[in-house]
């Protein structure tokens, strides 16, 4: 039996994409490796023991990628690993210079603002129901009982827990843009 | 997309993006644009995977580019009138640079 390790949310641990492909280049570096990324992966990764090699990672965040998308990066010599949720996964193996898939400061920017996005999904969701909430709660307060009320005081407080911290999640990458 | 919106969203232009057109000239997919601009440039400019990918994705919405064929999955491109314009316009701007440039060096 190969000897593993369970990381847990490796996804939420390393917020920044270019932080979660170091962090995946340097458990290669130990031999440390995740061959298939999967759905479940930003949950937690099973790393398998092997040789150190030196890979480097790319995540690019694609809602909805051309068909010609697989066999660009495929052409440019880097190995599909597969996505969890919109998140490709890519590598490659190198020796002196550390290949890029985004080599100019635009493309990197766009590469990290499609991550921002993805999260303002999750917010904008957490604010809407937050504002329904509120307005239910001010506008009807007579059509809602005791109880009805302080559920909706305790779910509107969760959600607008929720909604701070995805607001502080795209202001760290967003403040991380240019790597 | 008009000439003057193009116009407008690409002059001037990055580097990846003039060097993308010039290169579609001929009918190229998206590795063997990373190679011609690597052999213009002498090795100085090496496109990566994810700049050409998004590049062309968004030359091919504006219309300064199209797909001409496909073979294997990896489809081929070529310049469209409006990119020849927007090309030579962004050449013309360049050219002057140069020229005005020219008692630095």
């Amino acid at each position: 039996m190969k000897e593993k390790r369970i990381v847990l949310f490796p996804a939420f641990r390393k917020l920044v994409p270019a932080n979660l492909e170091d962090w995946l280049e340097r458990m290669a570096a130990e031999g440390w490796h995740i061959d298939r990324v999967r759905q479940w992966n930003s949950l937690w990764m099973t790393f398998k023991k092997g040789e150190p090699r030196k890979y480097r990672f790319v995540c690019d965040m694609q809602f909805a990628a051309r068909k010609d998308y697989r066999a660009t990066y495929e052409q440019f010599g880097w190995q599909y690993l597969g996505r969890m949720s919109s998140v490709r996964v890519w590598r490659m193996e190198y020796r002196d210079r550390r290949p890029e898939a985004f080599t100019d400061r635009d493309s990197v920017v766009q590469r990290n603002r499609r991550f921002v996005l993805a999260v303002s999904v999750s917010f904008t969701l957490f604010l809407i129901m937050i504002i329904f909430y509120a307005v239910q709660l001010t506008c009807f307060p007579d059509s809602l009982t005791e109880s009805d009320r302080t559920q909706i005081i305790a779910v509107d407080a969760l959600f607008s827990v929720f909604v701070i911290l995805l607001g502080i999640v795209m202001l760290y990458i967003w403040k991380n843009r240019q790597r | 997309m008009s000439l003057d919106k193009a116009r407008n969203r690409y002059i001037p232009m990055s580097e990846t993006m003039f060097y993308i057109l010039l290169s579609l000239r001929e009918a190229r997919h998206g590795y063997a644009i990373m190679q011609h601009v690597k052999e213009l440039t002498g090795g100085r400019i090496v496109l990566g995977a994810g700049t050409v990918y998004s590049s062309l994705g968004k030359l091919e919405g504006d219309g300064l580019i199209e797909s001409v064929a496909e073979e294997d999955r990896r489809k081929i491109y070529k310049i469209t009138s409006v990119g020849s314009a927007i090309l030579r316009e962004e050449a013309a701007r360049i050219a002057e640079l140069y020229k005005n440039s020219g008692g630095l060096l």
